[in-house]
């Protein structure tokens, strides 16, 4: 059963080097939202995917091979710094998180979790992009006006 | 100054053996109590990550269940410095469960460590990523369990790749696997049949023919003949977390010289449409696709069928069954014939409970001298005889207890009896047993009001259903199969698995529940009836019909209250996930406990089973071992000890193991104030008792006064200790107080902390002078008041055993107390029970607090049949 959503249906991409971790992600929000899902095993596939389509949340793993959590906040960032990106931590490397958090990264959040936390940190990352499109709109209206 | 400061100065005058070993024994005693908190806290959070709420990947699961491992390593060998090595088989099992774990959470090995081709004889389950589950769980059972198998080699993961490598079809296979829609069979289908076609076209590397000749001509030289072979896949995630039951390939009686064109075509099922669907359902489509073959000497087999360790709907306690038929094995599984079935009773001796043997009119062999198999007609004798005699049967669930307890989990096994009836395994794997089963009833009015239209059958799948019939009479009915429809047919074949994850529910005429298709319904909980025998006769293709699979009914129409019920009960769908899978294998290792008699009498090393196990096991004989030095500790010379300074009556010697006395006040006598054991203060707190005597005569009947005199003549040889000291083996935190009150030997055993899981009090109570009668009615007595006061308590004899665990440190202190009130007032107390109604008096007496028991009528009334002697 779908839970009613407070915000319209987004779409999400969650990059992960462990499928089993996609995987999960994929049915916990598949199952509670009706939000979209996106997933990648490979980080490097993360610049042609936001090519492609407009997503409006990034999930992603913070440790991976070839190319990390803080090279994947640079690449949605240099793409659009209005999408929202939560990091994936492992417990006790909460440094690391705070640096991607320092780097542009929206929230993080420390493995192992509840289906619960994701699913919450989803819905604030989705309010609070909406929120700043909301204000860059009213200023540009604003200054439109004020012309 | 320190505990260890004060040893060592005592070390220089007197002799450093006992004091030393004593302390030794008893930090090993404090570090086990630690690490069997921990590790019963650690298996706990685990367990609860398990019921469904949680994400997490393999490397949590690695990392916690190291810990874990950790944690009962130190208890292990902290219980053998305590018990002198008298635990090695405890260290053994232990090794073994590390391995099994292990194994579940290795990483997988390179491929070129593998090679391309293994004898059996070599396999198991250490070779799991490298053989495919399959192969594993065979070479486990052949090379480790030494059951009778069949003979073989198997071509590893290794040569699959270097297959496809070699023909450039590893990249053409992760390009089709990514472009995967399981909802169009049609295209699925035409794409499924192209890939499947280009793996059968493949041409084998040299290297690789070389290897499968030298294995096939060392397995004929074996059996001094050049056996067919049987090719049966073995897949990376086959039997494991997946059941995969059925769609992948077997190739039975294949010649050597259709060896290749055989193992290319098993490789190939891997991908066939039923296959595909079913990766993409279980969301395994993007990961690495390998696959194993095992190739075992072809056995003729007269008989064949399945047993499965459990009954897998968990309706039924203890049973196995067994199903069977003649000839070879796919009659069985493929739902061909409806098989002789029969129940097994698990518990030792095992027996025939029931059978049930049907009209078997066909059989399958093997061809003569070509691959494939023939159907032929049984023998009109033969038809109703039962597929298996009673000797094979309980030869079977030997087997089959003997593997369920070696793999730790239900299993569903495949057997074949060959010509000179013996009986062989072909394959053990895991076997999906459903929850326990719903009980509640059908609602009332159903079954009144609605149509019923089948009444019967066996449940593949619980559960209730509602849906537009689907009748499937050939295969390609299966390509329209609609979204939500009740799939109806004639036999359990496994090819429907294909559609199972559109079906809501499933009737068929023919098959058992151990067939494939009941497998897989189970998997995709899809309630199912099977055997039902009419189902295609009586309900009509599009009629909506209601399947109830728990009460084996079929309704006209969509039933609500049925529906409605079923309704409330729907699994989180991230439980199915490989990775709770994977927790839930390792878990099988960790958290289950067997040790469950409350009266400890399963508490033997050969009846653990997991590392919960060994824990329990290790606290209970921990506590024993530190019990049996404390008491031993009186004996010895070489132990120092302090007195205590009392008024009470009795000569109390304390050895302080470190933080049980004030610093500073160690003298040769001590007043009771300077105790700081904690333990030792409250049971001091209760023997000290203004209303407790411990001094003075007790008045006594004659009788009792007659049979403690004639007691002490006859038994003076035990006695000779008669006012031997009383000890108290102290710590901050423990106590061990051993004391011979008159007749009676009482000790307690306890460790008293702020950490309420480590804290415990062990209560002995034993002997007394007077005659068993009456020794009995005390022990009685002391029962009764140690269950008011929330002991578990065993009476053997005359001898009470009171247990109590975990409660916080002020109840504990509040027991102790009450124990050493107890024990004064217990102080020859069988003298005065004449009579059974007596115990009764004193133990409200007790309680009341009345620790004088004055007004006890004991003195006053003697009972009838017992005139006082005088």
């Amino acid at each position: 059963m779908k839970q009613e959503n407070k915000s319209s249906p987004g779409k999400i991409l969650i990059v992960d080097d462990e499928p089993d971790m996609l995987e999960m992600l994929d049915m916990i929000i598949t199952d509670k939202t009706n939000h979209r899902v996106v997933t990648t095993n490979n980080p490097l596939e993360v610049g042609e995917l936001l090519a492609k389509d407009n997503y409006n949340l990034v999930i992603t793993d913070l440790k991976m091979p070839v190319m990390d959590g803080m090279d994947v906040i640079a690449a949605v960032k240099s793409r659009d710094p209005d999408i929202p990106v939560v990091v994936i931590t492992a417990f006790g490397t909460i440094e690391s998180a705070e640096e991607a958090v320092r780097r542009g990264a929206y929230d993080f959040i420390t493995k192992p979790f509840r289906k619960e936390q994701i699913l919450v940190t989803i819905e604030r990352a989705l309010d609070w992009q909406r929120l700043v499109r909301e204000n860059r709109e009213l200023k540009r209206s604003r200054d439109h006006a004020s012309a | 100054m320190g505990v260890l400061d004060w040893f060592r100065r005592k070390n220089r005058t007197a002799s450093a053996g006992g004091m030393a070993v004593f302390q030794k024994k008893y930090e090993s005693f404090k570090r086990l109590l630690d690490a069997n908190n921990d590790t019963l806290e650690l298996m706990a959070r685990l367990e609860a990550v398990a019921e469904g709420d949680f994400v997490f990947d393999i490397q949590f699961i690695r990392s916690r269940s190291q810990a874990i491992l950790d944690k009962v390593a130190t208890i292990v060998e902290e219980l053998n410095i305590l018990g002198d090595n008298r635990y090695q088989a405890l260290g053994n099992l232990y090794d073994s469960l590390r391995e099994k774990i292990t194994q579940e959470i290795a990483t997988p090995l390179a491929t070129e460590s593998v090679p391309l081709v293994m004898p059996l004889s070599q396999v198991d389950r250490r070779h799991l990523l490298q053989v495919g589950g399959k192969n594993a769980n065979l070479g486990e059972l052949k090379n480790r369990l030494h059951l009778p198998t069949p003979e073989g080699f198997v071509l590893t993961n290794a040569a699959f790749r270097l297959v496809m490598r070699e023909n450039h079809l590893t990249e053409k296979i992760r390009i089709f696997l990514d472009g995967l829609n399981p909802d169009n069979l049609e295209a699925l289908g035409t794409q499924s049949r192209e890939l499947q076609e280009a793996i059968r076209q493949a041409t084998i590397p040299p290297a690789l023919q070389a290897e499968v000749l030298k294995h096939y001509q060392a397995l004929s030289a074996q059996l001094g003949s050049q056996p067919a072979l049987a090719l049966r896949s073995s897949g990376i995630y086959e039997d494991q977390e997946y059941s995969f039951a059925g769609l992948f390939l077997t190739r039975l009686n294949v010649p050597f010289a259709d060896f290749f064109p055989a193992y290319l075509e098993v490789l190939a099922s891997q991908f066939n449409r039923r296959a595909l669907v079913y990766l993409c359902q279980k969301r395994l489509a993007h990961r690495e696709q390998a696959m194993s073959v095992g190739c075992l000497a072809m056995v003729p087999a007269v008989a064949s069928g399945v047993l499965f360790t459990t009954d897998p709907m968990g309706q039924r306690q203890d049973v196995m069954l067994v199903d069977a038929a003649w000839g070879l094995g796919p009659a069985v599984v493929d739902g061909t014939v409806t098989p002789d079935h029969f129940v097994l009773s698990k518990k030792p001796p095992i027996t025939l409970l029931e059978q049930q043997i049907n009209d078997k009119p066909v059989f399958l062999q093997g061809q003569k001298s070509q691959m494939g198999l023939a159907t032929s007609a049984v023998p009109a004798e033969q038809r109703r005889q039962p597929a298996l005699t009673p000797e094979q049967l309980l030869t079977l669930g030997r087997y089959g207890l003997r593997l369920e307890e070696y793999f730790g989990e239900p299993l569903d096994i495949e057997f074949a009896v060959d010509p000179q009836g013996r009986l062989l395994i072909m394959q053990a794997r895991p076997l999906l047993v459903e929850a326990p089963t719903p009980t509640e009833k059908r609602p009332a009015a159903v079954g009144e009001r609605e149509q019923l239209l089948l009444d019967g059958g066996t449940v593949a799948c619980f559960g209730v259903a509602a849906g537009p019939v689907y009748l499937i009479q050939k295969d390609q009915d299966l390509a329209n199969f609609p979204e939500g429809a009740i799939l109806v047919a004639r036999h359990t074949s496994a090819r429907y698995g294909m559609v199972l994850h559109r079906a809501r529910g499933m009737v068929i005429d023919i098959g058992s529940a151990t067939s494939h298709l009941a497998i897989l319904a189970r998997e995709y909980k899809v309630p199912a009836l099977v055997d039902t025998g009419v189902a295609t006769e009586v309900l009509q293709p599009g009629q909506v019909i209601t399947v109830d699979a728990t009460h084996m009914r079929v309704y006209a129409g969509e039933v609500h209250e049925l529906l409605d019920q079923a309704h409330k009960r729907s699994p989180s769908p991230i439980i199915s996930s490989p990775i709770y899978a994977k927790l839930r294998r390792v878990l099988r290792w960790i958290t289950p406990l067997n040790l469950v008699d409350p009266k400890l009498s399963d508490l033997t090393p050969e009846n653990c089973k997991t590392l919960h196990d060994i824990t329990r096991f290790a606290h209970q004989m921990g506590i024993k071992e530190m019990f049996d030095l404390a008491e031993k500790a009186g004996q010895r010379d070489d132990i120092h000890s302090v007195k205590l300074k009392t008024t009470i009556p009795f000569n109390l010697h304390i050895i302080d193991l470190g933080g049980g006395i004030e610093a500073g006040r160690r003298a040769k006598f001590v007043p009771p104030e300077a105790i700081s054991s904690i333990p030792m203060r409250a049971l001091w707190k209760g023997i000290s008792h203004p209303d407790i005597s411990w001094a003075g005569p007790i008045p006594i009947d004659v009788k009792g006064l007659y049979a403690v005199v004639s007691r002490s003549l006859t038994a003076s040889s035990d006695h000779s200790d008669f006012w031997s000291r009383t000890f108290a083996i102290i710590s901050f935190n423990y106590l061990n107080y051993s004391s011979r009150l008159g007749y009676h030997f009482a000790t307690i055993d306890a460790y008293v902390s702020d950490i309420r899981n480590d804290n415990y009090i062990t209560f002995r109570f034993k002997g007394g002078a007077a005659d068993e009668v009456r020794r009995g009615r005390r022990v009685r007595f002391l029962g009764a008041v140690l269950e008011k006061l929330d002991f578990d308590v065993e009476v053997t004899g005359d001898l009470v055993v009171g247990r109590l665990w975990k409660y916080p440190r002020e109840l504990m202190e509040e027991k102790l107390d009450m124990l050493g009130r107890l024990m004064g007032c217990a102080r020859q107390r069988d003298m005065l029970m004449a009579d059974d109604a007596i115990v009764d008096w004193y133990t409200e007496a007790f309680l009341a607090g009345n620790y004088r028991f004055e007004g006890s009528p004991s003195l006053t009334t003697a009972p009838p049949d017992q005139p006082a002697h005088s």
